[in-house]
C-alpha cells in the first residue's frame, strides 16, 4: 500500500536505469541443439536400465535365432537314435530329445517362429489398426458409427474360438496362426488411434492444414497420426508379447505349429511327456526361452511407455 | 478499396448438439444472420465478447464449417459451390491465422517443413525455389533463416505467431482471417505482431478480417469495425466513428470496458458497465438479442428483432435509432 502511494512522488532519473547486459540482449537466442521427438524418447529410454537389459537380451535372441540354426552341425529335424534324451553335454548344450534331436538348435529354431509371429502380427495389427482407427476418427459421423459397431461385433466373438476355427480351416501353420491372432488384436490399436485422432483433429494445427488445402491422407498421417506415435509405439510393445504368448499357448495345447517344426510351445508340449524319463529337464529350455523373452519384452514396454510419457519431460 | 473482395449475406452457422437417447436435440446458433462486406486491401475488425460466434464466423468463411444458410461471395464467386480445382484456388487466396500460437503449429514438424508445406500441397515452384521462399518468408516475418531446422516448442508465443504468419504468406493469399492472433500474447509483443501484419498488408495488398474480443486491440489496425453479439452484428462503422461515438448500447458497453489512462475522461465517457452473463447461444432471447442486458430495453425490443440500418455513417441494429 505504502509503495503505491509513493508513486506520485517518484522521480525517474536516468541513473535509475542500466543498459541490458549482452547476455540478456540475446535472450531470444535458442541455445539447446534441436532434438527430435524420437531421439528425445530414446534418450529417456536409455536411462531405464531394466528396459535396456531387455532390449539387449532381445537383440541377442534375434541374432542367435538367425545364426545358430545356420551354423550348427545339427538341423532341427535331424534324428539320431544313438543319442536319445541326453542331458546337457559339450556336444549338445541343452541335451537331446526323445528322437535324439539337438534341443539347443530346436529352441533357437523355435525362437525364429515365435519372434516372427510376434513381430509380424504386431506389424500387421499396427497397419490395420492405425489406418482403420485413423479414418474412422477423422471422418467421424455415420461412417465412424458403422466402423465402430463392426469392431464391437468382432470384439464380442471369443478370440480363441476364432483362432481355433481358422486353424481348422487353413491348417496348422504359421500363416493361419498369424491370421487368427491378427483378426482381433488390431481392435485395441484401432480404438486407441481413433480416440486420439478425434481429439487431435480439432486442434488448430490440423485445422490450419485443412485450410491450407491438405488432402485427408496428408492431414491424417502427417499431422494427426504422427502426434499419437507415442501411444502407438507403446501399444505395439504390448502386442508383440501377447502374440508370442498366444502362439505358444496354442502350440502347447496341440493346435498350433506341429512337429517336426518346432515353436517354443510345441517343444514344451513334446517335453511334457518326458518329465519322468532320463532327461526330465527338457521342458525347462523352451519355458525359459518364453519367460525370458516375455520378461524382456515387458521391460521394454515399460521403458517405452515411460520414454513417451510427456509428463516426464 | 472500392471493390468488395468478400461479401457475406444472411450467413447462419448452427451446430446441432446433444440429442442422445434422453436429451432433446438442441441447436447452437453460433452465427445467426450476419451480413457485411470487406473491401480490397481493407482491414475489417470484428469484436465481441467470448462465445459470441467470432471464431465460428471466421471458420465458416474459410470453409472449415459449412454454413447453415446464407451466401459468401469471395472475389466475385459464390464460395458455397466450389469444388476440386476451384476449391484449391480458393484456399490459396483465403487463409487463416489462429488464436493459439501453441496449438496452431504441428509439434512434430520443423519450422522449415511447416512453412514449406503449403507450397508442397499446392505444388508451387521447384524444391529449390521452395527452400528459398521459406528463407525469405522467415526474414519477412522477422525470424532468422537458420531457424528452419528448429521445432515449434523452441520458440516463444510471439515467434510462433510469426511462423504462422509466414506459413499463410507462403501461398500469397489475398485475404487472411486473423482469429485473435494477438490475444494469447504479451502486451509488449502484441504491438509487434500488429505492426508486422500492417506492414505485410501494405507490401502485398492483403485484406484482413481481424477478430478480437476488445475494441482497443482492433481500433488501430482496422478501417471499419463490426461489433458482434450472440451471433448477430449489432453495429458496423468506421473505426474512429465506432470508437468515439458508439451508437449501440452493446458497443458503448464494450468501449467502457477499455481502461483509459485518464480518470477524468474515464468517468465522463458515455456507456455502461456490462453486467449479467451473456445468455446461452442455445437459447437466444426473442427480439433483440441484447435486451436481457440492455438498460434501454422496451416492450418492442422483446417482440421485434432490430435490423441493421444506416444511422449517420454507421449501421446499427437497435430500436432506439428509428
Ligand atoms: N463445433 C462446435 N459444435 C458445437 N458448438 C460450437 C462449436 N464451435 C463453437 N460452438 C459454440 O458456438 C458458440 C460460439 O463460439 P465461438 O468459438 O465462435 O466464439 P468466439 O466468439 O470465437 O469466442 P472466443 O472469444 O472465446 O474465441 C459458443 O457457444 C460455442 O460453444
Ligand atoms: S433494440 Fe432494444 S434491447 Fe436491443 S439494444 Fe436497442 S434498446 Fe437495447
Ligand atoms: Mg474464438
Amino acid at each position: 500500500m505504502e509503495q503505491i502511494q509513493n508513486i506520485e512522488g517518484l522521480q525517474l532519473t536516468p541513473d535509475l536505469f542500466e543498459p541490458l547486459s549482452e547476455a540478456e540482449k540475446n535472450s531470444e537466442f535458442i541455445a539447446a541443439a534441436p532434438r527430435t521427438y524420437l531421439s528425445d524418447a530414446w534418450h529417456r529410454f536409455k536411462e531405464n536400465k531394466l528396459a535396456l537389459c531387455g532390449l539387449v537380451f532381445l537383440l541377442i535372441m534375434v541374432v542367435m535365432a538367425i545364426v545358430v540354426p545356420m551354423l550348427s552341425p545339427y538341423s532341427y529335424e535331424q534324428m539320431d537314435y544313438g543319442a536319445i534324451n541326453l542331458l546337457p553335454c559339450t556336444e549338445h548344450p541343452m541335451g537331446t530329445d526323445k528322437f535324439g534331436r539337438d534341443i539347443f538348435v530346436r529352441v533357437m529354431y523355435g525362437a525364429r517362429i515365435s519372434l516372427l509371429i510376434g513381430f509380424s502380427s504386431a506389424f500387421i495389427c499396427l497397419v490395420i489398426g492405425v489406418v482403420y482407427g485413423g479414418f474412422s476418427g477423422y471422418i467421424g459421423g455415420k461412417v465412424d458409427m458403422v466402423l465402430m459397431r463392426i469392431v464391437d461385433i468382432l470384439y464380442a466373438i471369443p478370440n480363441l474360438l476364432i483362432v481355433i476355427l481358422i486353424m481348422l480351416v487353413f491348417g496348422s501353420n504359421v500363416g493361419s496362426i498369424m491370421i487368427g491372432i491378427c483378426l482381433t488384436s488390431w481392435i485395441g490399436m484401432a480404438r486407441l488411434v481413433r480416440a486420439q485422432v478425434m481429439s487431435l483433429k480439432e486442434q488448430e494445427f490440423a485445422l490450419a492444414a485443412y485450410v491450407l488445402g491438405a488432402s485427408t491422407p496428408r492431414i491424417l498421417f502427417k499431422h494427426l497420426i504422427i502426434n499419437c506415435m507415442g501411444s502407438i509405439i507403446v501399444n505395439v510393445t504390448l502386442l508383440v508379447p501377447s502374440a508370442i504368448f498366444t502362439e505358444a499357448f496354442l502350440s502347447f495345447v496341440g493346435i498350433g505349429i506341429s512337429a517336426p517344426a518346432a515353436s517354443w510351445g510345441t517343444l514344451a508340449n513334446e517335453a511334457r511327456t518326458l518329465i519322468e524319463s532320463s532327461n526330465p529337464i527338457q521342458i525347462i529350455w523352451p519355458i525359459l526361452a518364453i519367460c525370458l523373452t516375455m520378461l524382456s519384452l515387458n521391460f521394454i514396454g515399460d521403458g517405452v511407455s515411460d520414454a513417451f510419457d510427456p509428463k516426464k519431460k | 478499396m472500392e471493390q468488395p473482395i468478400l461479401r457475406v449475406e444472411g450467413l447462419k452457422t448452427h451446430f446441432p448438439v446433444g440429442g442422445g437417447l434422453f436429451a432433446k436435440k438442441q441447436v447452437v446458433k453460433a452465427v445467426n444472420e450476419v451480413s457485411f462486406q470487406v473491401m480490397q486491401n481493407e482491414t475489417f475488425g470484428l469484436v465481441g465478447e467470448s462465445g459470441c460466434g467470432k471464431s465460428t464466423l471466421g471458420r465458416t468463411l474459410v470453409k472449415i464449417y459449412e454454413p447453415t444458410a446464407g451466401k459468401i461471395e469471395f472475389m466475385g464467386r459464390d464460395v458455397g459451390s466450389l469444388s476440386g480445382q476451384e476449391l484449391q484456388e480458393f484456399r490459396r487466396n483465403m487463409q487463416m491465422i489462429f488464436q493459439d500460437p501453441y496449438a496452431s503449429l504441428n509439434p512434430r514438424m520443423t519450422v522449415g517443413e511447416i512453412i514449406r508445406e503449403p507450397m508442397d500441397i499446392h505444388n508451387i515452384g521447384s524444391p529449390k525455389e521452395r527452400e528459398e521462399k521459406v528463407s525469405s518468408l522467415l526474414e519477412t516475418v522477422g525470424l532468422k533463416p537458420d531457424h528452419v531446422r528448429r521445432y515449434p516448442h523452441e520458440f516463444s508465443g510471439g515467434q510462433r505467431q510469426r511462423i504462422s504468419i509466414a506459413r499463410t504468406l507462403a501461398l500469397d493469399p489475398k485475404f487472411i482471417v486473423c482469429d485473435e492472433p494477438i490475444s494469447a500474447l504479451d502486451v509488449s509483443i502484441q504491438a509487434q505482431i500488429i505492426n508486422l501484419l500492417e506492414r505485410i498488408q501494405q507490401e502485398r495488398g492483403i485484406s484482413y478480417l481481424f477478430i478480437a474480443h476488445d475494441l482497443g486491440a482492433v481500433k488501430h489496425i482496422s478501417q471499419r469495425i463490426g461489433a458482434m453479439y450472440l451471433g448477430s452484428l449489432v453495429e458496423v462503422g468506421e473505426s474512429s466513428e465506432l470508437y468515439h461515438r458508439p451508437l449501440h448500447p452493446y458497443t458503448q458497453a464494450l468501449l467502457s470496458s477499455i481502461p483509459i489512462p485518464d480518470p477524468e475522461r474515464m468517468r465522463s465517457r458515455p456507456g455502461l458497465q456490462l453486467d449479467g452473463d451473456i445468455p446461452s447461444p442455445l437459447d437466444i432471447p426473442s427480439g433483440c438479442p441484447f435486451r436481457t442486458r440492455c438498460p434501454h430495453a422496451t416492450q418492442r425490443c422483446a417482440e421485434e428483432k432490430p435490423q441493421l440500418r444506416q444511422v449517420g455513417s454507421s449501421q446499427v441494429a437497435c430500436h432506439l435509432y428509428e
